[in-house]
């Protein structure tokens, strides 16, 4: 069974992180080096998050339909972002086995692979302070 | 014992024809991967060696019709120059791709067979399984036009991969297509097509497949299958490329060096193990001073070994392997291991007269700092055998320098 049961869920969670990243103090600013927009295609359920990396440009991240032009296009289950972001996926390996999709220039988003060690307790601390006990211990 | 693997996938789809005179045969091996009109994809050098004439000789024999030569390729590729390909192949009525080159030619090759069999542009392929599937992009990946290759460097093995890597010169980066639609259909390996090879040439592209093996076999992706691949592919390079490379009338070191490059590529680029922190060294190199990517990887090598052997026994272990395999001193310790294959090394690469430092190719010192960036930025970093940072990239730039 999916850890999300609807779109809104995947954005309360996931979307809710990617938000926060983008108004870190300390981590935007490297993110914004890869300069790109990039939009995550999720499967079960079906939810789409958008958001703009580019130096000079404020963050923005949007949910559903957007007017932003990305250049990079990762699709994958929305139990595999869940489990990335709790550092539970390796992303080389993933890619190889298809579980996520790259289109678009792909060194943009391995660079930032290094980037996102420090958020997998932030994404840990945030779901535990909202109350969503049930989705830290995944396998 | 090695560990049982959580995962790995292992894909070697590609037909390798092997041995002497098999380019008089290419026609008989190509009909039988369906292809009848061909477009034979080149540069033009390899044109004026008389190479290709013996290709189209080789194709007529065995009745095929080659539907035109492409010969406008550059050392590296263009996304123009595979829309050029590409719409060159539909003018031709072509119906297949036969590649004769080295990696840029053959990458070039698979690049416009995409574009030529789904339409668009090589842009809407970009990326890591991109290629059009069925279900809703779910399913099997639809099929291209065949595609065969004649490698005429023994390095890049890009003749048996699934990836292709182009230039845009209008972003200045360099743009990834991988899928295994793209493992060409048939290889042919024959000494008659590095018979004209530059020793020097030689001996960088024979490093550049040398850096393939011992990455491939090093990263913590390795395989079972890979190891295989990759500790003959050392054996055969032991053997065989200081032979082809002060001796270039040795058919039989130049064969053999053909293979050994083909059996190098897979478990690191062949959808397995991927490589490691030398290539991510090289590759900036090569995009902001054009150091050549066999000799960056020669000069890289040592310091890379030398960095990742200290980083445990288990990855020390693999190079003991690898120093075994290659004939270097693999007994002592992790440290000692580490130095010893480092050495051997760079004694190989002193006696085949390739650089031994990034300074004497054209790299300052003030470039360090972004070469750092580059190579942080490098997918192969992920795949090397110990994590880095980029103090250890800067340390290891200013040791290669």
């Amino acid at each position: 069974m999916a850890y999300f049961s609807s779109d809104q869920e995947v954005y309360d969670t996931i979307g809710k992180l990617i938000q926060q990243l983008g108004e870190d103090e300390e981590l935007a600013p490297k993110f914004r080096k890869a300069n790109t927009i990039i939009q995550y295609s999720f499967r079960d359920p079906d939810s789409v998050i958008t958001t703009r990396l580019q130096e000079g440009q404020p963050s923005q991240v949007d949910f559903g339909e957007t007017e932003m032009e990305p250049e990079v296009q990762m699709s994958m289950d929305a139990d595999t972002a869940h489990r990335f972001w709790l550092g539970k996926v390796n992303v080389t390996v993933a890619l190889a086995r298809g579980q996520i999709k790259a289109k678009g220039p792909v060194p943009k988003i391995l660079k930032l692979v290094p980037l996102t060690k420090p958020v997998y307790p932030r994404y840990k601390a945030m779901l535990e302070a909202d109350g969503k006990t049930e989705l830290v211990n995944v396998a | 014992m090695s560990q049982f693997k959580d995962y790995y996938q292992f894909a070697h789809p590609t037909r390798v024809v092997a041995g002497r005179g098999m380019i008089e045969g290419v026609g008989f091996e190509f009909a039988k991967e369906g292809a009848k009109r061909p477009l034979i994809v080149t540069d033009g050098i390899l044109l004026e060696t008389g190479l290709v004439a013996k290709v189209e000789q080789g194709l007529a024999d065995g009745a095929l019709e080659p539907a035109a030569v492409f010969s406008e390729i550059a050392q590296d590729s263009s996304a123009v120059t595979v829309a050029a390909c590409a719409e060159a192949a539909k003018e031709a009525g072509a119906d297949s791709f036969l590649a004769v080159g080295g990696g840029s030619v053959m990458d070039t090759a698979k690049a416009a067979n995409a574009v030529f069999t789904h339409g668009g542009s090589l842009l809407d392929y970009e990326g890591i399984y991109a290629l059009p599937r069925e279900d809703e992009g779910m399913g099997a990946p639809l099929a291209v036009a065949p595609l065969a290759c004649i490698p005429t460097t023994a390095g890049t093995g890009s003749e048996v991969s699934f990836g292709a890597v182009i230039k845009d010169s209008e972003r200045r980066e360099k743009i990834l297509i991988a899928d295994f639609p793209l493992f060409p259909r048939l290889a042919i390996l024959d000494p008659e097509s590095t018979r004209t090879l530059p020793a020097a040439l030689a001996a960088a592209t024979g490093m550049d497949a040398m850096t393939h093996a011992i990455e491939g076999y090093t990263g913590p992706l390795w395989s079972p299958h890979g190891e295989a691949f990759a500790l003959q592919a050392l054996r055969m390079m032991r053997d065989n490329l200081p032979a082809a490379v002060e001796d270039p009338s040795n058919e039989e070191a130049r064969g053999n060096m053909l293979v050994a490059a083909s059996l190098a590529i897979v478990p690191g680029a062949g959808g397995t193990s991927g490589l490691g922190a030398a290539h991510s060294m090289s590759h900036p190199a090569g995009a902001m001073y054009g150091v050549p990517h066999g000799v960056a990887n020669s000069i890289n090598l040592p310091h890379v070994i030398r960095f990742n052997a200290a980083g445990g026994p288990e990855i020390a272990d693999r190079y003991r392997d690898v120093a075994e395999s290659l004939g270097a001193e693999a007994g002592g310790s992790d440290a000692d291991v580490g130095g010893s294959l480092a050495g051997w090394v760079g004694e190989l690469t002193t006696r085949m007269g390739l650089p031994q430092r990034l300074s004497e190719v054209g790299v300052p010192e003030e470039g360090i700092a972004d070469l750092v960036e580059g190579a942080m930025g490098d997918g192969c970093s992920l795949t090397n055998a110990r994590e880095l940072v980029p103090e250890d990239f800067e340390e290891l730039y200013r040791q290669a320098l």
